[in-house]
């Protein structure tokens, strides 16, 4: 038999033909499919073991208890500890992405350490007697707070700087015992204190919430004053007046309200106690108002710090900013790793000696101090820095929690606290087992550790045991003492405010200061705008037309000292004669001290 | 698998959402991007072309101030259950209804790009990727190991977290629980949301806190005259909240006729 | 300027160059160069949007100004559009080979060859317009039945390829190619199909039109877009079918004119004009009718039984209820009626005016269809947006133009679009020699 070139066309038509009626060229054409399906370039995530981690937030006082989801030893998302007495398992936003910041383009793994060191010994060496050297601390009350109190007394001039406050270091704020609380622009459900607290708290206490604009508090106060921009002084006296059975005079005018509005605010304080009010920028004539509706000892109550061992208490006080003589700073040492309230540089920078001061920044990225300093060091940041958190501002007992390292930080970062002491000539490396140790040996309070939810009598641990349980997410909370001191709040003179008259707009920040957050954020400032972000202003659109600008144009911000790019939205609810802005660094540089600003077309 | 003489109890996954507790933070559109490992915004991304599952609106009154008064409404996907307007427009059946739960799912992989289903939705709850997904450098390693990424040019969404409900089913398998029971679990946004204003769970278990606070009064849908049945319930006390949710457009009161509130 | 020289003008014979030799017989076209000249400006234009087509395949639809809310934008308007321009195609072959109306033979080839260009370009757009066009064949193999957009993807492919066979008997004819034999049989066979191809063409055409129209009607979250109608098939789906039908003839009319212009040359007899127009009229007519019952009844049950008052669509600027108006009667009904009356329709000027103007009111139709429908908010907060092509969509939406109009003239110069050109012109040499 001889096969043809036209049977060999047979046989392979037919196979072909019959291989149609065979599952695999459909099958083929649809595992094609898979080429499609893939794509270069999209990440796969990686896979193993899945653990919980704990430890306890720090990019804010309030330290939220974590619990971070791991894969091996790498956190992939984080949460709430749900059974956690103070911080009742919420996180906020800033908090929950917080995993993401190591990895943040905005971070410096790198700086000029040897340079610094250098550059700070021969400032020293050539300090006149009346200059001095300085640490600012953002967050007071830490371990690394002690630290460089230990250091500066090493100098005849060592000076510890802190952000001024009146509630959160010795004076804490009891909301759980408020009936009432008269917020002036305080953020109190938008990351003021810890959140979860507040929010446990918020069932208890009817809000007012005097504000110029409609912030997300005023949005869930029970009542919202709109106060005209700058007047909370003025509502505070004339809540004070009516408290004092005198006339009003002209303050209802000022802030905008009526009368009856006043009246009516002034006798829920007065009459549905305890009551509490709170100030966004702590202003004593307002604070004042706590005497006279009888808070102190009630909803504002002492607070003990957590114990420190004996050996630490050679060490300056806190000095506030203002208190510095000016042009007297000449080495300035700026602890960012811990953030805390902005201080706008021009308040800093005036403190500094004309010629040659020497400003280092310790900080993980260059967005805040950084831009002003000579020297950024690279600290470790949240979840990599082990750092403690103090009490936050709503806490009646003292605290000891630690923010551990989830991961390794890059191997180049400062501890600025060893820095210090290492300047100082101290030993500062065990300092936050000595502490532990030394709250150890009071024997009060309670530990109440994250993973088996469980609260024990602290003279119930071992100190090992309490050290372990801090490093694997625990929490010391302070015994309340039995009898309650009367507190004496201290008031100073009103802050003189600097006003410019060729500045049409008043500014209201109208966003809760908040770092360098996470880039998944942009989900909140850029790809929504549900926050408002730093680069951008509100305007009513009849301001805006005034103004020359446009929703969604470029615009520049214009204040006493200097001006910024932003992008203007317009707001029909908005009230006239106002730009709102987003509390940042940039931002309280430039209207931090003065509260106007104009608005141009870029 | 399920076996053939099994009867499946079919769940009705579906929220309630508080309204009047919200207070707009923001942790549940974060939380659902970290879930879901949805990327950081492209620098060129704005509110009209960003992927954000969930999205808080900022709502008003429509009055001037100081009479303005605000809310926060948080919008994801509905999970529509009548006639659900993307799944049947959808050309390559790359969204379906999942029988057994009632979630509506998106399936990337097999997505065209067409976006014909973002036409579709009257709750702009769709998102496509205009562009290449990507991280900061090291950010990749955060990623969720449960949930593939997308690529860029296809349509993604809400599905209720998925991956989590996966894991549950595992869990519940893994405990010897009978397969044909729905099981609980929670979505990222609904478990990250720290005032608890989202409560999640199955719309056909009566005993359940969404279907009873979907039933008690103050409980409202958004768009429900359209009929799509969304399993998205919100509450408000406040009338001018319920009404926005199904008002005519400009709201009345709005500021001016045509001018619509700009916080969107 | 061109001059006609007549049959007895014993000039020298031209170098014969390829472009010569490909020419049909008996007819004049331009010299090579000014052909050049003229396709040159067009391929430029291809090349950069062919350059803005790729950076939008290569970066992605970012390079768009697209969004999550305009999902859809320029190109599905103008898809939209170009695919009921070509309609002409489907709707001129039905009238020939299954209404044998003989007077159209003048205008099938043309209309082919409008028809492929506009179905060609709208698929290319298409391929652009999707995110994964690498997975267009998706819809073949995982179809879902329920989509109007299955049904259209189907089809366009068909009927694209309907169009291609239609292309190639016009292409065999060329003087060149017919002295192939085998392609001369080939044709000859293909011509026995042009019954059949007319059919299948003119049911793919009604199905796709009609999708296309369905596709905005079924849109239940839309209220805007969303219409009652009978069976699966909402109203748009018929009124898609109508308008397209109606402006196909009209389009037909309106390029044959401004190709003689273009060319200075008698192409078809003036009859065939008149009966274009007369039946471009005709079908407006209806259509406008149709479209008035359907606005009503959208206006006064479908959109307020959802809880839409329809005067709120019109109440966001700039589209007030001057496009209703603009769309139906200054685009509709007035270019029906001229094209209906026969004093008016015997003017050139009032013929070409009317097709144009209903052309317009289509195009306008697809736009409100597509650009309205997205652009309205539907929950009460939502915002009302506003959308601009950017330069890389129009770009890219300018390379299909330039493709028509270069297959378009290429078709022109080499093959016998207009069969009636040779008796025209050697009737009109025998009028001026007489």
């Amino acid at each position: 038999m001889t096969s043809t070139r036209r049977d060999l066309f047979k046989l392979a038509g037919g196979a072909a033909v019959g291989a149609l009626f065979t599952p695999a060229p459909w099958r083929l054409v649809t595992d094609t499919a898979l080429w499609s399906e893939t794509w270069p370039g999209v990440p796969r995530p990686a896979r193993g073991e899945i653990r919980a981690k704990y430890t306890n937030c720090s990019l804010c006082p309030a330290g939220c208890a974590v619990r971070a989801r791991c894969v091996g030893e790498q956190p992939v998302a984080l949460m709430g500890v749900l059974e956690h007495p103070f911080t009742h398992g919420a996180l906020c936003p800033f908090g929950l992405a917080g995993h993401h910041l190591p990895y943040h383009p905005a971070r410096i793994a790198q700086g000029p350490v040897k340079q610094a060191a250098a550059a700070i010994a021969s400032a020293l060496a050539r300090c006149a007697a009346n200059e001095r050297i300085a640490v600012l601390d953002l967050r007071p009350g830490r371990t690394a707070s002690w630290t460089y109190r230990r250091a500066l007394a090493q100098w005849k001039n060592g000076t510890y700087l802190t952000p001024p406050r009146t509630l959160g270091g010795n004076l804490a704020v009891n909301l759980a015992a408020a009936k009432t609380v008269l917020s002036f622009g305080t953020p109190l459900l938008d990351g003021w204190g810890t959140p979860g607290n507040v929010i446990a708290a918020r069932e208890g206490f009817r809000l007012i919430q005097a504000e110029t604009v409609e912030s997300r508090t005023a949005v869930m106060a029970d009542q919202w004053l709109p106060i005209r921009p700058g007047s909370e002084p003025a509502l505070a006296r004339a809540i004070a007046n009516v408290l004092g059975n005198q006339p009003l005079h002209d303050a209802a005018l000022e802030t905008g309200l009526t009368e009856a509005q006043i009246v009516a605010a002034a006798r829920e304080l007065a009459d549905n106690g305890p009551a509490l009010v709170l100030d966004a920028r702590e202003r004593p004539e307002i604070l004042a108002l706590n005497q006279l509706v009888g808070s102190l000892g009630h909803t504002i109550v002492m607070r003990r710090e957590a114990p420190v061992p004996a050996e630490w208490k050679n060490a300056v006080a806190a000095t506030e900013l203002s208190a510095v003589p000016d042009g007297s700073v000449r080495v300035l040492l700026i602890d960012e790793s811990a953030p805390g309230p902005y201080l706008p540089w021009s308040a800093v920078e005036k403190k500094l000696v004309a010629e040659n001061p020497v400003v280092v920044a310790f900080a993980w990225s260059g967005e805040g101090y950084g831009r002003h300093a000579q020297f950024v060091l690279p600290t470790a940041v949240y979840p990599e820095m082990v750092d403690d958190i103090p009490a936050a501002v709503d806490s009646p007992a003292a605290m000891f929690r630690l923010s551990a390292a989830l991961v390794p930080p890059p191997a180049d970062v400062v501890n600025p606290a060893e820095f210090v002491a290492a300047l100082a000539q101290i030993s500062a490396t065990n300092t936050l087992r000595e502490r532990a140790d030394a709250i150890h040996k009071s024997g009060r309070g309670t530990l109440f550790t994250y993973a088996d939810a469980k609260s024990t009598a602290l003279k119930d641990v071992k100190a090992d045991g309490f050290w372990k349980a801090l490093n694997e997410g625990g929490c010391w909370m302070d015994a309340v003492p039995e009898r309650q001191e009367i507190p004496k709040l201290a008031f100073g003179p009103p802050a003189a405010t600097l006003t410019a008259d060729n500045l049409p707009l008043a500014v209201v920040m109208a966003e809760a200061p908040a770092g360098l957050g996470s880039p998944i954020l942009s989900k909140m400032y850029q790809e929504s705008n549900l926050r408002l972000a730093e680069d951008r202003v509100v305007l009513h659109p009849t301001v805006a037309r005034e103004c020359g600008v446009e929703d969604g144009g470029r615009a520049i911000l214009e204040a006493g000292c200097g001006r910024l790019d932003v992008l203007v939205c317009e707001d029909p609810g908005s009230p006239q004669g106002v730009v709102q802005v987003a509390a940042g660094p940039r931002t309280l540089d430039l209207c931090g001290s003065s509260p106007r600003a104009k608005v141009v077309r870029a | 698998m399920i076996g053939p003489n099994k009867q499946i109890r079919a769940a009705r996954y579906g929220m309630t959402i508080d309204v009047d507790r919200c207070t707009g933070c923001g942790a549940c559109m974060v939380a659902c991007a970290v879930e879901n490992n949805v990327p950081p915004a492209h620098a060129g991304a704005t509110d009209r072309n960003g992927i954000t599952w969930i999205r808080v609106y900022k709502i008003d009154n429509g009055l001037p101030y100081p009479e303005t008064r605000s809310a926060f409404i948080p919008v994801m996907c509905q999970h529509c259950g009548n006639e659900t307007p993307c799944v049947h427009v959808c050309p390559q059946q790359a969204v379906d209804v999942d029988p057994a739960t009632g979630v509506v799912g998106e399936m990337p992989q097999r997505c065209l790009g067409c976006r014909y289903c973002m036409a579709a939705c009257p709750y702009h709850a769709r998102y496509f990727n205009w562009w290449d997904p990507a991280w900061p450098k090291g950010m990749e390693k955060t990623l969720n190991p449960d949930v593939t990424p997308r690529m860029r040019g296809v349509v993604e969404k809400c599905n209720f977290c998925h991956g989590r409900w996966h894991a549950a089913k595992q869990q519940a398998a893994a405990e010897g629980k009978p397969d044909t029971e729905p099981v609980q679990y929670l979505p990222a946004c609904a478990e990250a949301c720290p005032i608890k204003a989202i409560q999640f769970g199955d719309l056909n278990d009566p005993a359940g806190a969404p279907a009873r606070a979907a039933q008690s009064g103050g409980s409202f849908r958004l768009l429900e005259k359209l009929h799509t049945d969304p399993k998205i319930y919100y509450r408000s006390k406040r009338d001018w909240v319920r009404a926005s949710a199904n008002a005519p457009h400009p709201f009345a009161g709005q500021h001016e006729a045509g001018k619509e509130n700009h916080r969107g | 300027m061109r001059r006609i020289p007549s049959p007895g003008s014993t000039k020298p014979e031209r170098r014969t160059t390829v472009d010569r030799q490909l020419i049909p017989r008996g007819v004049k076209r331009c010299s090579t160069g000014k052909f050049l000249l003229w396709i040159l400006p067009w391929a430029a234009l291809l090349a950069f949007g062919l350059y803005s087509a790729g950076l939008c395949l290569v970066k992605g639809l970012n390079q768009t100004n697209m969004d999550n809310r305009f999902a859809f934008g320029l190109w599905i308007f103008l898809d939209l559009t170009v695919i009921a321009l070509g309609a002409g195609a489907f709707f001129t072959g039905f009238l020939l080979y299954i209404l044998k109306l003989k007077e159209l033979r003048a205008v099938i080839n043309s209309a082919v060859v409008i028809g492929l260009v506009c179905y060609t370009g709208a698929v290319c757009v298409l391929a652009v317009d999707v995110g994964q066009p690498l997975r267009a064949w998706f819809t073949f193999w995982y179809p879902n039945v329920h989509s109007m957009l299955t049904e259209v993807t189907f089809c366009i492919s068909c009927y694209l390829t309907v169009l291609a066979i239609e292309y190639v008997p016009i292409v065999l004819k060329n003087r060149k190619l017919r002295q192939v034999p085998s392609f001369l049989v080939f044709e000859f066979e293909l011509h026995k199909l042009v019954y059949v191809l007319a059919g299948v063409g003119t049911f793919l055409s009604f199905f796709h039109q009609g999708s296309l129209g369905g596709l905005y009607g079924v849109l239940r979250g839309r209220p805007f877009a969303f219409r009652e109608g009978f069976a699966v098939w909402p109203s748009t789906f018929f009124l898609f079918i109508l308008s397209a039908a109606a402006v196909g003839p009209s389009f037909i009319l309106l390029t044959t004119w401004l190709v003689e212009k273009i060319s200075r040359k008698n192409l078809v007899r003036p009859e065939v004009f008149g009966l274009l127009g007369r039946i471009s009229g005709l079908l407006l007519a209806v259509y406008v009718l149709a479209k008035t019952v359907d606005t009503l009844i959208w206006i006064n049950r479908t959109s307020p039984e959802i809880g839409f008052p329809a005067a709120q669509y019109y109440s966001w600027q700039p589209f007030g209820t001057w496009i209703l108006f603009a769309e139906i009667v200054l685009f509709g009904l007035v270019p029906a009626l001229i094209l209906l009356a026969p004093q008016l329709r015997a003017r050139t000027g009032w013929l070409v005016a009317a097709a144009a103007m209903a052309c317009a009111g289509v195009a306008l139709n697809r736009f409100v269809m597509t650009v309205q429908t997205l652009a309205l908010p539907t929950l009460s907060f939502d915002r009302y947006l506003s959308y601009f092509p950017s330069w890389q969509e129009t770009g890219t939406f300018l390379a299909v133009v330039a493709f028509g109009v270069l297959v378009y003239s290429f078709s022109f110069r080499y093959f016998q679009l207009f069969p009636s050109e040779r008796e025209l012109k050697f009737g009109a040499a025998a009028v001026r020699e007489r």
